[in-house]
């Protein structure tokens, strides 16, 4: 145990804080179009899909936090070079790395995408990733406890638009439901993959789980996070499968947003105009923490000032995303993305803990033998 | 900080000053030979002494962006579609199927899908380009006519969504109210059947509500009704009809696959409403008299609802989702497009109508 982390009480946050957390880094980009997906593999039990994807990422958390506490203090960093060494496990920590990376940048990209898809069409990608970068670096360097706080902002300050969504069940056509289990099994299983995109985020917990105060009322708050967000993906989902027929789904590029769209209200006409832009404090959690996620990573192979990381690391981003992408590229990208997600986050974590386990009881027992 | 940056992105966008822009309320799709479309559109415009003019442009062009570049030339100003309420096709394009404009409607980001689609009698430029003396503001006229009787559903809904909605599902269609030019007026004059984009038939307004009434719930309608006046008083009204007024009708409507190897339906409504204009020779305190009316109330309606869906099903449209209630009560039915238009056309529907009189008037 060379490396336990070493974390003085003022950097740490309270433990009933990860709710929002894990909802804050859940809930991005994937939002906006993920039941299309579904309803293409699903059909109209799309709803069981999502059901089952939560299920699934409960395990994949208990899971993940069997592994934390294996350990005395430690995050996933921590626990690759305690398990396979300096080298093997640094160069886990750099894939880690990268896939918070991709995260990173796959939120930035689909968000700039829906801005000059519906707000504004000539509006220079460039433009909206400086403004957004500035605000990552500017939370960034506030410290952990102020991106935690943004969570906590974001999860407030965006409650109103599940309103919003209920006030479009005048159109519902509630029999598009029935019948119920009409597909089978095999396919609402694809659909709950294709879940992925949408519902990873709460992987960051394996970083930051050494920052809470009570270790072991964490678990609790990380499950009740991602049932809240079950909630409301099970919410968007139902709605929108009542509001749209399943031919006219398939051809909608981002549904939630084709929800909105038909709300009018008396004061603002095109309420999802300002939903799209308001967005922007719902993905901030996601892109502060994933940045932070990788600057652990990064200090844990070679020492830098986190102030340091994130210059470099925006610049970096900034320039990733320059090259103009089509749809069709940025749809290529994030089914890769997903795939790999899909790997990380959902069945890499019972080989570490298998791995782990294993490694635990054979010292156990080299222990008892000494 | 977040601030800042929130009027940074909001500063750098394109600037759309409501003086310096003209507003397009309305649009017009008419046919044109060779697969052009005449757009017509009514454009808004507003002076900074909030005295708003009124331009009614139309340009012939293959796509409809195309048309907007050409009134582009011909307007002083930029021309703005965020405000459209209505757009109005011809009836000739209407027939012709409105695959393309449907789809161009749900492609723009700019046009909310709460837009409303009418047909017009004719063409649309001709409805649109005349000058009528009381009407200053034909676009916000015509979003009004159609909108408040929405409201009171006295016709059906029929925004861009759910148009979209019932025309990219398989297994339902979609219906259009028909606008016409009345003298100095444009009216609601009757409603347009569709069967895979194409408008196949018609029925007459005053049918509108009775399709309601099979499509969906109402919560508070109104409608008149011609009876047959033996069937409530023998003596009083032989060979007489007796005309009755019913409002705050409450209906619950219900389909439901009886037998779906035999193909057959059935179709319920409840209605509860309030009796508001009757002949004053009938007493309305007789609790006998009351129930012989609404037997009789029931049996027209069903006359009429059968009569209606005889029509619908001979021209093949299913505005009333007979099919999506089968997709959902039958386990796979698998239900495809051709599949259930023949289906449609061979259906039994046993129609009844349970009327129930809850209050009349002050007065007896």
């Amino acid at each position: 145990m060379k490396s336990t982390l070493q974390i003085s009480d003022n950097q740490k946050i309270s433990s009933s804080l990860f709710f929002f957390v894990v909802l804050a880094t859940q809930i991005g980009v994937g939002i906006h179009g993920f039941q299309r997906v579904i309803v293409k593999d699903a059909s109209n039990d799309a709803w069981i899909s999502v059901i089952l994807a939560s299920i699934f990422s409960h395990i994949v958390v208990y899971f993940m936090f069997k592994t934390l506490s294996l350990s005395t203090s430690d995050d996933l960093y921590g626990i690759h070079q305690d398990l396979f060494g300096k080298y093997f496990g640094n160069f886990l920590n750099l894939l880690y790395v990268l896939y918070c990376s991709f995260s990173f940048y796959s939120v930035i990209r689909n968000y700039i995408e829906v801005i000059n898809t519906w707000v504004f069409p000539n509006l220079p990608q460039w433009f909206i990733s400086i403004t957004l970068l500035l605000l990552v670096i500017y939370a960034f360097t506030g410290g952990l406890r102020v991106m935690v706080g943004v969570c906590f902002f974001s999860f407030i300050t965006g409650l109103w638009i599940l309103i919003i969504l209920y006030m479009t069940l005048k159109y519902a056509h509630f029999n598009h439901l029935l019948p119920v289990f009409g597909n089978d099994l095999k396919s609402i299983l694809r659909g709950a993959y294709s879940m992925t995109f949408t519902i990873v985020g709460f992987e960051i917990i394996n970083v930051l789980y050494p920052f809470a105060k009570e270790k072991d009322k964490v678990q609790k708050y990380v499950h009740m996070g991602l049932l809240f967000t079950l909630f409301i993906y099970l919410s968007i989902i139902l709605v929108t499968l009542v509001y749209f027929s399943e031919e006219q789904l398939e051809r909608t590029v981002w549904a939630t947003l084709a929800l909105f769209s038909v709300v009018k209200l008396p004061f603002i006409e095109r309420i999802e105009i300002i939903i799209i832009c308001f967005w922007m404090i719902i993905i901030l959690p996601n892109l502060c923490l994933f940045s932070w996620a990788a600057y652990r990573g990064i200090n844990r192979i070679k020492n830098i000032k986190a102030t340091t990381f994130i210059w470099i690391f925006s610049i970096l981003i900034f320039f990733a995303n320059i090259p103009i992408l089509s749809r069709i590229q940025i749809d290529k990208a994030n089914n890769i993305f997903a795939q790999i997600a899909f790997c990380i986050v959902f069945i890499y974590p019972f080989l570490l803990y298998i791995i782990a386990f294993s490694k635990k009881m054979l010292t156990k027992k080299r222990e008892r033998r000494n | 900080m977040l601030v800042l940056c929130s009027i940074l992105i909001m500063g750098c966008a394109e600037s759309k000053i409501l003086e310096r822009v003209s507003l397009v309320t309305l649009i017009g799709y008419d046919l044109e030979e060779e697969n052009k479309v005449t757009t017509t559109s009514v454009i808004r415009q507003i002076n900074p002494e909030f005295e708003s003019k009124v331009e009614v442009q139309s340009a012939t062009e293959g796509t409809s962006k195309g048309t907007r570049i050409k009134v582009d030339m011909k307007t002083a100003k930029k021309i703005a579609a965020g405000q459209l309420r209505v757009v109005l096709f011809g009836e000739e394009l209407a027939e012709n199927g409105l695959n393309e404009s449907i789809h161009t409607l749900m492609m723009n980001n700019e046009l909310s899908t709460s837009v409303y689609l009418a047909v017009v009698r004719g063409t649309s430029k001709s409805i649109l380009e005349y000058k009528y003396n009381e009407i200053t503001d034909l676009g916000q006229h015509i979003y009004n006519l159609i909108n408040h009787n929405v409201k009171q559903e006295q016709t059906i809904s029929s925004t861009t969504h759910e148009i979209a909605r019932d025309y990219y599902s398989k297994d339902r269609h979609f219906a259009l109210p028909i606008l016409a030019k009345n003298g100095e007026f444009v009216q609601i004059d009757g409603m347009g059947f569709f069967s895979s984009g194409k408008m196949v038939g018609e029925l007459p307004a005053d049918d509108m509500l009775y399709i309601m009434m099979m499509q969906d719930n109402f919560k508070n309608g109104k409608l008149d009704l011609g009876l047959d006046g033996e069937s409530v008083d023998p003596t009083k009204f032989k060979d007489k009809e007796l005309q009755i007024a019913v409002d705050s009708i409450k209906t619950i409507r219900g389909i439901k696959v009886v037998n779906p190897d035999e193909n057959e339906f059935d179709l319920t409504v409840k209605m509860k409403c309030r009796l508001l204009e009757i002949s004053s020779e009938v007493s309305t305190s007789d609790v006998k008299v009351l129930n012989k009316i609404e037997k009789s109330m029931s049996k027209k309606i069903e006359s009429e609802l059968s009569r209606i869906l005889e029509y619908s099903q001979e021209i093949n449209s299913d505005i009333y989702g007979f099919g999506e209630q089968y997709r959902a009560q039958v386990r796979g039915s698998d239900l495809t497009e051709e599949k259930w238009t023949e289906k449609y056309q061979e259906m039994k529907v046993n129609i009844n109508v349970d009327v129930e009189i809850i209050r009349n008037g002050v007065f007896e």
